[in-house]
């Protein structure tokens, strides 16, 4: 669901307050207190045994590993030809898919930054702030079959973005069957769905920006477009760069909305990492390849998150 | 107000971007009630001739509609409960509990949350199949088909949440120790403490995490997709409508799935709205979904 944490929520984290030591009872030994504690802790630690470590273990064996999935016996270690295969001449892997993942992550914090910052300081401004975000917030709690199923029913030949381009006397335009428009299609919806929490960030952002600071603007003349990019935006940086960097996070790693609208397809035009690994693994029974894959694209999501880390860290050792 | 001297220009970005975030939910209640032959026909109309209550009964009468709402409940349910259950308790012991190893599990947690969902789709299921002693498989998980069979595999992967156990935890760490001594020495064991004293202060972040986690396992879908591949029994709300497109004559299916639809997201859309407050909250706290 998440992996990463909110500026403010870091920061809590390292407060002193954190590692204040609990106080121990009168006639009650520590250690009890340390087994009631592991008792507490039993699901989540047998949790994380099962369903991290081991997984995190078997996945990197199957990455390096050739196997047909049934007995545990057969898997047979291949060193790192899996991953070589994925960057061999002629492999589809780092051109189209790597290149579309980069392409459709960019695209959507392109278009999610742009219009998140418009509006979220145009809500500002206005009455009745809590309804308009809800009204921008609606795609976050609909699943993404819905969204991605109304979209490509609005993209189709009847559908109501046709239908608008043929109003205005344009010609029908074959969204996610052209290799052409295919991914910037996808990203619009993508962007469209993370509008609204984009939104609610920069509006924690806008709303810890003094009063006095537009008022002194308004006494020097400012029209309302120097102060934007004068005022607004440069005190709006840390919370930018937040939204920026989480959702391109998100759009690495998106491939529901892909399978969902296009399958991957025309060809691989809208083929990206996860959901090649998805194929490979789940229909085509390749699980070495997926799991190489799965490690390829972890790699570029753990430079970007260590990137986030590293920068709010040092922001946070600024203030 | 220095700031409202223009807000015309603003309303009308405002009011043009909600229409555009509104009006594919509109266009999906409307192509819902469209009747046979209407849809896909040119020009385009938004507007249905009649409601036509037709596809409602179609998608009703494809879909095992019980049987996918019973398991999507079942599946959302076992995780909300579970989540908040040991994300509380965990995060209860990492609060206010002292013992070896606080440090080292705390961080753990904390790492978990930097590796990426993708990546245990792989191993996620490779371990249900070969779970020892489940669905035919013998003790070293050959043989059947493992717990991939069992309603217990949508739920499974996600019955523990670090970001809930940070949150609990966070949370926790504000309330006065004084108060839990108080009780301690009333007599009261841990256990006591923990469902008496402190489940009755973290209420509202029960409620955000609780809900944010709802709203997650009600939409899961490529989970829900991998287990109901192996069993069709399990399928969830989200899986079924989007395999009613392989059910239904090409001419009919979209008004039809736009009804499953419908259906399919009004219980989260009711509970968000009932609850908004506390899942803004959720999602402010969590940073971008």
């Amino acid at each position: 669901m998440v992996n990463t944490l909110a500026p403010e929520t870091t920061e809590r984290a390292h407060s002193p307050r954190s590692l204040a030591p609990a106080v121990d009872g009168p006639g009650r030994p520590r250690r009890r207190q340390a087994l009631v504690a592991y008792f507490f802790l039993a699901p989540t630690l047998l949790f994380f045994a099962v369903f991290l470590i081991l997984p995190l273990g078997f996945a990197l064996l199957l990455s390096m590993s050739r196997w047909a999935g049934f007995d545990l016996g057969d898997i047979d270690p291949v060193g790192l030809d899996n991953f070589t295969r994925l960057f061999a001449d002629g492999s589809t892997f780092l051109a189209p898919i790597l290149t579309n993942t980069l392409l459709f992550a960019l695209g959507t914090v392109a278009l999610a930054l742009a219009g998140s910052v418009l509006v979220a300081t145009c809500i500002d401004k206005l009455r009745f702030q809590g309804l308009w975000r809800t009204l921008y917030f609606l795609p976050i709690i609909t699943t993404v079959v819905a969204v991605g199923n109304v979209w490509k029913y609005m993209y189709e030949p009847g559908g109501l973005v046709n239908g608008v381009l043929n109003t205005l006397g344009l010609g029908s335009v074959a969204f996610l069957q052209d290799p052409d428009t295919a991914l910037p299609s996808v990203v619009v919806v993508q962007a469209w769905a993370s509008v609204g929490s984009a939104i609610l960030v920069l509006t924690a952002g806008l709303k810890s920006i003094p009063e006095s600071y537009y008022e002194a603007a308004a006494l020097d003349g400012a029209g309302p477009v120097t102060v934007f990019w004068r005022i607004t935006v440069p005190l709006l940086r840390p919370s930018l760069l937040f939204v920026c960097i989480t959702q391109f996070l998100t759009g690495l790693q998106s491939f529901a909305l892909i399978i969902v609208m296009t399958k991957g397809g025309p060809g691989d035009a809208t083929n990206v990492a996860a959901l090649e690994m998805y194929r490979q693994a789940f229909s085509y029974g390749d699980w070495g390849t997926a799991s190489a894959a799965a490690f390829v694209l972890f790699v570029v999501v753990l430079m970007v998150t260590l990137v986030q880390l590293w920068f709010f860290r040092r922001k946070g050792e600024d203030v | 107000m220095i700031r409202r001297r223009f807000p015309w220009f603003s309303y009308l970005l405002v009011v043009t971007g909600a229409v555009l975030m509104v009006v594919p939910f509109l266009d999906m209640v409307m192509t819902s009630f469209k009747g046979p032959g209407e849809y896909g026909t040119l020009p385009y109309r938004f507007l249905p001739k009649a409601l036509d209550l037709s596809n409602y009964r179609a998608a009703v009468g494809q879909l095992d509609l019980p049987v996918l709402f019973r398991n999507s409940v079942i599946a959302t349910a076992v995780i909300t409960g579970s989540v908040l259950l040991t994300s509380s308790l965990a995060g209860y012991a990492l609060a206010k509990l002292r013992f070896p190893g606080r440090d080292f599990i705390f961080r753990l947690v904390l790492s978990t949350m930097m590796f990426p969902p993708f990546l245990f789709l792989i191993p996620h299921f490779l371990i249900l199949v070969h779970w020892p002693l489940a669905g035919g498989n013998d003790l070293f998980g050959r043989g059947g088909a493992g717990l991939t069979v069992s309603i217990a595999a949508l739920a499974m992967p996600f019955l523990v949440n670090s970001f809930g156990i940070f949150l609990m935890r966070q949370f926790m760490v504000s309330i006065p120790d004084e108060v839990l001594e108080a009780a301690r020495i009333d007599g009261a064991g841990e256990f006591a403490v923990w469902w008496r004293i402190v489940l009755p202060q973290t209420k509202p972040v029960l409620v955000t995490l609780g809900l944010l986690t709802f709203v997650d396992a009600w939409n899961e879908y490529i989970w829900a997709l991998l287990v109901s591949t192996a069993n069709p029994d399990v399928m969830t709300l989200p899986v079924g409508i989007q395999l009613l497109q392989d059910y239904v004559d090409p001419t009919r299916t979209m008004p039809i799935v736009m009804a499953g639809l419908v259906l399919s997201i009004l219980p989260v859309l009711i509970l968000f709205l009932l609850l908004q407050k506390y899942y803004i909250r959720g999602v402010m706290l969590s940073g971008l979904k």
